[in-house]
Parts: structure tokens; sequence; C-alpha cells
């Protein structure tokens, strides 16, 4: 082709990448922190609440999880000021929008490792004389985790995948930075090219951990058999 | 609060609504079709022993599978045209990215369902003198396209929301559309709020479907 590639731009320039990926980093955990414990609490409000409350956190659920991701940050960054009157900065409404989204995913994970708990164990603990909370929080919960750690590690890789939207309202993540360097040198094939290298290396080593904890878990699983 | 809403001009400009709609459908239904057929593909590929095919076939689908399909976007429409000998355009390289990003998905989707058909009727088959690919088409798919229709009906929910990605390089779908207006007529609540509306009457459905489909299937294996 004839095209002759120069990294030197996007090496001078590595320092923002670094910095973009920890804000990638950033976005990813603290959306992570907020996600799990409201998915938690998302996921026992359409179990166990009672109608009125059933319905409506059913559908919220149903909603964040059906409607693509850049539509709820679009929404929270352009539509939600102007309702509340509040300014909210990218960083914000991208912490927001990526918390209420996964925890509409970890409640179903949730809800499904919760559900897949033999009810047999629910009859033990009632003969124990514990009530419903105990129950849940001693006996059926510590076992539904850990069938989900790895459905849960999943969701936590996907959710990075997706905060490369925070992009898109100029947040400064790693694929902005990405974009922005690739402007200012002309230099878009390599710039491109090393920001999906990152990527690729931070998110298979997650994958890869994903798949030593499943494996390991599934070995567990069998000797207690 | 005290915010009046007024979604007239989103009913003015439905037909602008309604062409995005269109194309977003049509990338979808694109991306579909282009990717599930290169997924079978690189699916049989990766369940392949042979290292020239197997090799190329996983690093394809990690490569794809652990990278942001936004990343693979940005990629196709900013850095590819540099080395690529013809010109690609936003729906072309949103094309590309997701394409290759659904096949990748489904092609673990085939191995699985592939890997989880019983060996003897492969041998069946070679023991009636069928060929390789025979016993993949006439004898092990179609045991297995059953058991992975749920996983595809899940690829085309993902994918129905992924095409709105296409709007970050300015492809018209959807999402580029309520773009478009909420900058001229000024209503980000009104119109962001209706392509949220229209983007959940579109995917929910179908998500609804999967679930069907996923009992009927327990209740099929049970019985």
């Amino acid at each position: 082709m004839g095209y002759e590639w120069d990294f030197s731009v996007v090496l001078r320039d590595f320092d923002l990448l670094a910095l973009g990926l920890l804000n990638t980093l950033k976005v990813t955990g603290l959306a992570l922190l907020f996600g799990v414990p409201l998915g938690l609490l998302l996921a026992l409000l359409r179990l166990y609440g009672n109608f009125v409350v059933r319905a409506p956190v059913g559908l919220v659920i149903e909603f964040l999880r059906s409607t693509p991701p850049i539509a709820q940050l679009f929404w929270f960054f352009f539509a939600l000021p102007i309702l509340t009157g509040i300014e909210i900065d990218p960083f914000r409404a991208s912490v927001l929008t990526f918390s209420l989204q996964s925890s509409a995913f970890f409640a179903e994970v949730f809800r499904g490792g919760i559900v897949s708990i033999d009810s047999g164990q629910w009859e033990a603990s009632k003969a124990l004389g514990m009530n419903r909370n105990e129950t849940l929080r001693r006996v059926i919960l510590p076992q539904a985790v850990k069938r989900m750690i790895p459905a849960f590690l999943e969701r936590a890789i996907e959710l990075m995948k997706t905060t490369t939207l925070v992009s898109t309202i100029s947040y400064a993540d790693l694929l902005y930075q990405a974009n922005s360097i690739a402007q200012s040198t002309y230099r878009a094939l390599e710039v491109f090219s090393i920001a999906a290298a990152i990527y690729f290396v931070v998110i298979f080593c997650c994958s890869m951990l994903v798949r030593v904890v499943e494996a390991r878990l599934a070995i567990a699983g069998e000797a207690a058999h | 609060m005290g915010y009046e809403f007024d979604f007239s001009a989103v009913f003015t400009n439905w037909q602008l609504l309604l062409i995005g709609l269109r194309n977003s459908i049509i990338l979808g239904v694109t991306c579909l079709t282009l990717g599930l057929s290169l997924g079978l593909v690189v699916g049989t590929m990766r369940y392949a022993r042979a290292p020239v095919l197997n090799w190329p076939a996983t690093a394809f689908i990690e490569v794809f599978r652990n990278t942001p399909v936004l990343v693979q976007i940005m990629w196709f429409f900013f850095a590819f045209p540099i080395i690529s000998p013809f010109e690609i355009d936003a729906f072309t390289a949103a094309s590309l990215g997701l394409t290759l990003n659904t096949a990748a998905f489904s092609a673990e989707i085939f191995r699985a369902g592939i890997q989880s058909i019983e060996r003897g009727q492969w041998e069946a088959g070679k023991a009636l003198g069928m060929p390789y690919l025979d016993q993949l088409r006439r004898i092990v798919l179609p045991q297995a396209i059953r058991r992975m229709v749920p996983a595809f009906m899940n690829r085309a929910v993902e994918l129905m929301k992924m095409t709105s990605l296409a709007s970050v390089i300015a492809y018209g779908e959807l999402m580029h559309k309520a773009k478009q207006i909420s900058t001229l007529e000024f209503n980000p609540i009104e119109m962001y709020t209706s392509v949220a509306l229209i983007f959940f009457v579109l995917i929910y459905p179908m998500a609804l479907l999967v679930q069907r489909f996923e009992l009927k299937l327990k209740d099929a294996v049970r019985s």
C-alpha cells in the first residue's frame, strides 16, 4: 500500500492515553461500586416486594436493559439538567448512567442466582426458625453469590466496554484521548490501533481471569458433590 | 421543576425519525445477516482441530470479543480508510464493525452448539459415507441450531442496541436523527425521551420473545 507507519507521535502522547485509561477504569469502578448494591436492591424488590413495588421495578429493569446505553447517557447528560435545573458534568452523567444501566443487568444476575437455590434451603431455614430476611442473608445469598461470580465478572467486562460511550459526551476516557490525538496528529491509523490494543490487553486479561475463576468454581462445585 | 413538556416538535419531525428508524433497522438486519453467516464459518473453523483453521479463528474471535464495539466502529471509520483501497462511508464503517463483532460472538455460539452434539452423531454420518461438511450440514447443524436460537436472538437484541453507536460517526440512524432534531428544536428532553421509548418498543418485544423461547426450550429438554 505504501503507507508509512509512524508510531512516534503516539508514543509521545502516551501519557494522555494512560490518563484516558485511568479515567475509563475510574468510571467503570464507580459504576460497579454503585451498580452492584443497587442491582441487589432491585432484584430483592422485584422478587419479594409487594405488587405496587414489583411492577414498576420490573419495568425500570426491562427499560434499562432494552434501550441503547447511548440513549440513556444522552438523556442524563442533555435532558436531565433541563428537567431538574441542576448542572451535570460529563463525569457525573457517565457515572450516573452506567451505575443505573449496569444495576439493571446486575439485578437480573442476582435474581437468577437467588432463584437457582433449591427451595429445600428455604424450608430448612424455616424449620430452624429463621425469618425471610435472615434466610436470605445467611443461607441463600452466600450460596447464590458464589454461583453468580462468573456472570458478575462478565457483566463488569461488558460495562468496561460500554463506558467507551462517555467519549461522546467529551469525558476524557481512553477512546476520547485517542480521538483527540488522532485529530491533532493526523495519525488516526496508529492512534486508534494502539488504543484498540490497549483495550484488548486490559479486557483480554480480565476475560482470562474470568475463565480461571470459572474453572476453579467448577472444580469446587464438583468436589462439593 | 415547573418544566413544561412540549412534544409537538417530536411529532412534526416524525418523517425524519421514521427515516432514522428505517436506517437503524437496515443497519441491524444487514449486520445480523452478514454477522451470523460469517459467524458460522468462523465458528466451524474454531471447532476444527487443524491449527491453520483454528488459530486464525481464535485470534479473530478474541480480538473482536475483547475490544469495545465503539472502538471497532471508530477504527473502521477513522483509521481503516487510510490503508483501505476503497472509500468507506459511515454506513460501511458501522456495518464492518458491527458485522465482525456479531460474527465473533455468534461464532462462539455456533462452536458451543456444535460441541453440544454428541460425537456419535458425527460418527454415524461418517459410517453412512458422508464427507465432513455433509455431516455438519445435514446432521449436526439441524440439531444444534435449535439449541442456539435463544442465544442468537440475544445477539439480535444486543445488535439492535449497538446500531445506535453508528450515530457517533454520523450515520443517519434513529439516535443521530434525534440529536439533529434536538439541536434544531431545542427539545432534548422530549426528543431523547421519545427516542428511548421508540427503542424500547422496538427491542423489548424481541427480549420477551427470547425469554419465551428459552422457557419453551427448557420444557422441551425436560420432556
